[in-house]
């Protein structure tokens, strides 16, 4: 069997088999068909094949009606409350936040300086200002000109609060050596000293020791 | 069992479709009914085996279960078909996977014939039947819907994931094969 050489009515001669032709076209092919042997032979053998092909199984058809589910239209999901539900969550987070950064951050900014003090060897005054954390630490070398010095913020004016502070500026003044320092400034560095909390503990842990037992065989 | 057509007073897929969707069961089994047979037909042309039925009725339970999908883009019979392939396809896998032989004769299925048969002689029968099992599996499923079903190249690009252009090359290397074997 050949292929005719018109390859575009060849192409629709399945449609021309299931009447899927509009008017024009199928009049054209059915034309060209009548002509050609090739394309006669080829429709034919389609005619066949689909025949052959069309043998349909056996199909309980009760069975498939009887599983087919009745019709439920689809829910619609409801963005409000998603909406709202989003909503309190950011606000909820935003005011944490807010409340955490308010309790974080230091607030001697706006806080007057608690003393100026000069510092020994230099013209410059040392500015003491109150911190919440920051530990006055007295520097290894002397403070430069117009350094900043953080001591504990205290919100009292209370004698101890006044001496601590005091104590924390004179320690950070003590770069030098301490021989300068008089009896009054000493005081007052020692009790500063003792006023802070993070100081590592010098005692010695009395771990339980164990007796060591011999080796076999060691004299 | 009523297979092709809509009539020119039968009412229309979409017609069907409204109508079961408020509420009328009757209008689901009309379209069981109007499509069943194009659906295993297909089925078994793409490798269902004793199974045609299951296949068959699980096509049409999702299909009826994702109806509002539908957008009547193409026909509700192409839309089938693509069901029933997917469906084939995840049960070739789970087959495999149990090592199981999944390749199977074009007639295996077949076990009524309709009153179109009987005109057909039963040795061209086995012939044409013999030369579209010869068929790669690609050439044979967009032979049977281009065929059997009267699918365009659209539709059947469609139900087999592939192009216009691709399915119209297997088709006409699946008619060229055809040929060769039947003149053998």
């Amino acid at each position: 069997m050949n292929d005719c050489p018109n390859a575009d009515v060849r192409d629709l001669l399945p449609d021309l088999l299931h009447d899927r032709l509009d008017e024009a076209m199928r009049a054209m092919v059915e034309s060209h068909v009548q002509g050609c042997a090739d394309c006669r032979a080829e429709l034919a053998l389609l005619r066949d094949v689909r025949a052959a092909l069309r043998q349909t199984p056996v199909l309980n058809i009760a069975a498939i009606t009887a599983a087919v589910p009745s019709y439920r239209a689809p829910v619609r999901r409801s963005w409000v409350g998603w909406r709202v539900a989003a909503a309190v969550t950011l606000v909820a987070a935003g005011g944490s936040s807010l409340l955490v950064m308010q309790r974080d951050v230091p607030s001697y900014v706006d806080s007057p300086p608690v003393a100026v003090t000069p510092v020994r060897g230099t013209s410059t005054p040392l500015v003491v200002v109150p911190d919440a954390h920051a530990v006055a630490v007295a520097p290894s070398v002397e403070a430069p000109a117009g350094a900043v010095a953080r001591v504990p913020r205290t919100r009292d004016d209370s004698p101890v609060a006044q001496t601590r502070a005091s104590g924390s500026r004179e320690l950070g003044m003590a770069g030098s050596s301490l021989t300068d320092l008089n009896d009054r400034e000493l005081a007052s560095l020692l009790e500063a000293i003792e006023s802070l909390d993070a100081l590592p503990s010098t005692d010695v842990e009395s771990a339980p020791i164990s007796p060591i037992a011999p080796r076999r065989g060691t004299p | 069992m009523t297979d092709d057509a809509e009539g020119a007073d039968e009412p229309t897929d979409l017609d069907l479709i409204t109508r079961w969707k408020g509420g009328d069961q009757r209008a689901a089994t009309l379209l069981v009914e109007r499509h069943a047979g194009a659906v295993a037909r297909f089925a078994s042309s793409v490798g269902a085996k004793g199974d045609v039925q299951d296949v068959v009725q699980d096509t049409f339970v999702r299909a009826f279960s994702s109806l509002d999908s539908f957008r009547g883009d193409s026909s509700l019979r192409t839309w089938l078909f693509t069901i029933a392939r997917r469906l084939l396809l995840d049960l070739r896998r789970s087959e495999r996977r149990r090592g199981e032989q999944v390749e199977v004769q074009e007639h295996d299925a077949f076990t009524e014939y309709d009153s179109l048969d009987s005109v057909v002689a039963e040795e061209t029968r086995t012939r044409m039947h013999a030369a579209v099992a010869r068929l790669s599996k690609t050439q044979r499923e967009v032979f049977m819907l281009r065929v059997s079903e009267g699918l365009s190249y659209k539709e059947i690009a469609d139900v087999a994931g592939t192009t216009e252009g691709a399915a119209r090359v297997h088709y006409h290397n699946a008619m060229r094969a055809i040929k060769e074997l039947l003149d053998e």
